[in-house]
C-alpha cells in the first residue's frame, strides 16, 4: 500500500517562500531580457506608437480626473487645518508643487496606470497566453518578449513621465482652484515655484521612469503565467494589479529613502 | 533510426504524472495518428518534440540529433523543419492573415516584408483563402481560420507537421477537407505528419498507423486495420466508443 506523503505547515510555508523566490527571480531575468530586447530591436512595426496611444492616449483623462479630485481633497484638507490652527496659507501652494514635482504626480500616476494599464496588459499577454498565441509566437521564430513586453515597455516608460506632467499640472490647478474659491487664497500666493529645485525634478522623473518600467515588466509576467482558460486570465490580471500597485509603492519608498540619504533636508 | 523517437518519456505537472516512460517512433513520410482519452497527454507529446515543454525525464530524437535539451534558440531550426498547427489556431488577432503567415516567413527566413507578404498570398491560395488574405481573423469561421494557420504553418516548407486536434469544432465537410489536406501532404510532399486526435473517421480514414496513448505510455500501436482487429478490450472499448468497458478515466 502506498502512504501519501505527510506535508506539515513549515512544509508547506517553505514551499510557498520558495514559490515566490522563483518568481521574484524570474521577473528579475523577465527584465533583463526586456532591456537586452530594447537593444535587440525586432519589434513589429508601429507597436510601440500604438501602444503609447493605448497606455497614454487612453489613460489621459482617467488620470486627469483622478489626480484633478485628489488635488482637490488634499488642498481642502490641508486649507482646513491650517484654518483651525494658524490660519496662514503662505506654504499651502508652495510647499503642495514641491511634493507634486518630487513624489505626488509620479507616485500618483502611477498607482493609476498600474490599475488600469497593468490589468489591459496581463489580460491581452494572458489570453494569448491560454490560447496558445505566444506558443505560435514561438514557432514563428520570435522571442515573445521582444513582441509583447518590448513594445508595451518602451511605450509605458515614456508615456508615464507624460502623464505624471499632465496629471501634476492638473492637480496643482485644481488645488489651487480649491484654496481660491474655498478658502480665499490670493492665487500668485498659491502657484509660487520657487522651492523647486532640479533635485526635486530629477526625483519627480526618476520615479516616473521607474514606474513606467515596472508596470509593463510586471503585468506581462504576470500575463506569460497564465495557466488554464478564462480563469488563468483572471488570476494574470489581478496579480497584474496587485503586483505593479505594490512595485510601485515599494519604488517610491527606496528612491525617497535613497534621496533622503543623499540629499537629506535640501530634498 | 526512425526519424523521430521518444525514448522514456516522463511529465509530469504539479506533481501529478501524465507520461511514464513513453516510447514511440515515427517514420518518415507516414501519417501517424496519436489517440486516447482526453488529458492523457497526446498534446503534452507533441509539444515536447518543439521545446514548448521539456521533458522531466527521458530523450528526445530528431533525425540522428538529440533535441530535448536544447534551449529556446537553438530549438528555432528545429522549429523550421518541424511545423505545429495548434488546436485553435492561434493566428495572431492583430494582423491579417497575410500579415500571419508572412510572420514566420519573416523570422525564420529573414525574407523582407514585401516578398514575405507575396509568398504568403501564394501559401493562402494553396489553401483557398486568396480572398480573405486582407481580413482579421476574427471575422473568419473556425474552419477559414484552421485553413489560415495550416497556410501559416506549412509556409516554411516542414519536413514534419504536427496537427493538435485539426478537426475538433469543425463541421463534417471542413473536417473532410482538414483530412484530405493532411493525407496530400505526406502523399504529395513528403511530408511526416502527426495528428492528435479523437475524430474516429479521421483516423480511420488517412492514418498509416495509430499509436494509443493509455496510462502514461502507448498502450497499442499499428495500422488501422491491426488496431481494429486488436484484442485489447481496452482498445475495443476506446475505438468503438463504448461508456463502460475495463478504461480506467479519470472524473467518471
Amino acid at each position: 500500500m502506498k502512504l501519501a506523503r505527510y506535508t506539515g505547515p513549515i512544509e508547506r510555508l517553505g514551499e510557498s517562500v520558495l514559490a515566490y523566490v522563483r518568481a521574484t527571480v524570474e521577473l528579475i531575468g523577465l527584465f533583463f531580457s526586456t532591456m537586452a530586447g530594447v537593444v535587440r530591436g525586432g519589434r513589429p512595426r508601429g507597436e510601440v506608437v500604438h501602444q503609447m496611444y493605448v497606455i497614454g492616449n487612453r489613460s489621459l483623462i482617467f488620470v486627469a480626473v483622478t489626480l484633478g479630485f485628489i488635488g482637490m481633497v488634499m488642498i481642502y484638507q490641508a486649507c482646513l487645518q491650517f484654518t483651525k490652527v494658524t490660519g496662514d496659507f503662505s506654504q499651502v501652494g508652495v510647499q503642495f508643487i514641491r511634493l507634486i514635482v518630487s513624489d505626488f504626480a509620479p507616485t500618483l500616476c502611477g498607482m493609476m496606470l498600474a490599475t488600469r494599464v497593468g490589468a489591459g496588459i496581463a489580460a491581452e499577454i494572458g489570453s494569448m497566453k491560454v490560447t496558445e498565441q505566444v506558443d505560435a509566437l514561438r514557432m514563428s521564430g520570435v522571442l515573445p518578449v521582444d513582441y509583447l513586453i518590448v513594445p508595451r515597455f518602451l511605450a509605458s516608460v515614456v508615456m508615464t513621465v507624460v502623464l505624471s506632467v499632465v496629471g501634476g499640472a492638473i492637480m496643482w490647478i485644481a488645488g489651487g482652484l480649491t484654496a481660491q474659491y474655498s478658502f480665499h487664497v490670493n492665487p500668485a500666493l498659491f502657484y509660487d515655484m520657487s522651492l523647486v529645485r532640479p533635485i526635486h525634478l530629477a526625483m519627480g522623473l526618476v520615479k516616473a521612469l521607474s514606474y513606467g518600467m515596472a508596470i509593463p515588466v510586471v503585468s506581462g509576467f504576470c500575463g506569460l503565467r497564465a495557466k488554464g482558460s478564462s480563469e488563468g486570465v483572471g488570476w494574470a490580471t489581478t496579480s497584474a494589479v496587485i503586483g505593479s500597485s505594490f512595485a510601485v509603492i515599494v519604488l517610491d519608498f527606496f528612491w525617497s529613502m535613497l534621496g533622503f540619504l543623499f540629499f537629506g533636508a535640501s530634498l | 533510426m526512425s526519424l523521430i523517437e521518444f525514448r522514456s518519456i516522463a511529465k509530469a505537472f504539479g506533481g501529478k504524472p501524465v507520461l511514464r516512460g513513453m516510447d514511440l517512433a515515427v517514420e518518415k513520410g507516414e501519417v501517424l495518428f496519436i489517440i486516447g482519452t482526453s488529458g492523457v497527454g497526446k498534446s503534452v507529446t507533441i509539444k515536447h518534440l518543439i521545446g514548448l515543454l521539456r521533458v522531466d525525464a527521458g530523450e528526445i530524437w530528431f533525425d540522428g540529433q538529440r533535441i530535448d535539451q536544447l534551449d529556446e534558440k537553438a530549438f528555432w531550426p528545429v522549429r523550421r523543419r518541424i511545423g505545429m498547427v495548434f488546436q485553435s489556431s492561434t493566428l495572431f488577432d492583430s494582423m491579417t492573415l497575410t500579415e500571419n503567415v508572412a510572420l514566420p516567413l519573416r523570422k525564420h527566413k529573414k525574407m523582407r516584408m514585401g516578398a514575405a507578404c507575396d509568398e504568403a498570398r501564394r501559401r493562402l491560395g494553396e489553401v483557398y483563402m486568396t480572398d480573405f488574405a486582407d481580413r482579421f481573423p476574427a471575422e473568419l469561421s473556425d474552419g477559414m481560420r484552421k485553413r489560415a494557420a495550416i497556410a501559416r504553418t506549412l509556409a516554411l516548407d516542414p519536413e514534419v507537421v504536427l496537427f493538435d486536434e485539426p478537426t475538433t469544432g469543425l463541421d463534417p465537410v471542413n473536417a473532410r477537407r482538414i483530412d484530405r489536406l493532411t493525407r496530400e501532404l505526406a502523399d504529395h510532399r513528403g511530408v511526416t505528419v502527426i495528428v492528435v486526435s479523437h475524430d474516429l473517421t479521421s483516423i480511420f480514414t488517412i492514418a498509416d498507423r495509430i499509436a494509443f496513448l493509455y496510462q502514461g505510455a502507448v498502450r497499442a500501436i499499428g495500422t488501422p486495420a491491426e488496431l481494429r482487429a486488436s484484442s485489447d478490450e481496452v482498445v475495443q472499448q476506446f475505438i468503438r466508443g463504448l461508456s463502460s468497458g475495463p478504461m480506467e478515466t479519470p472524473g467518471f
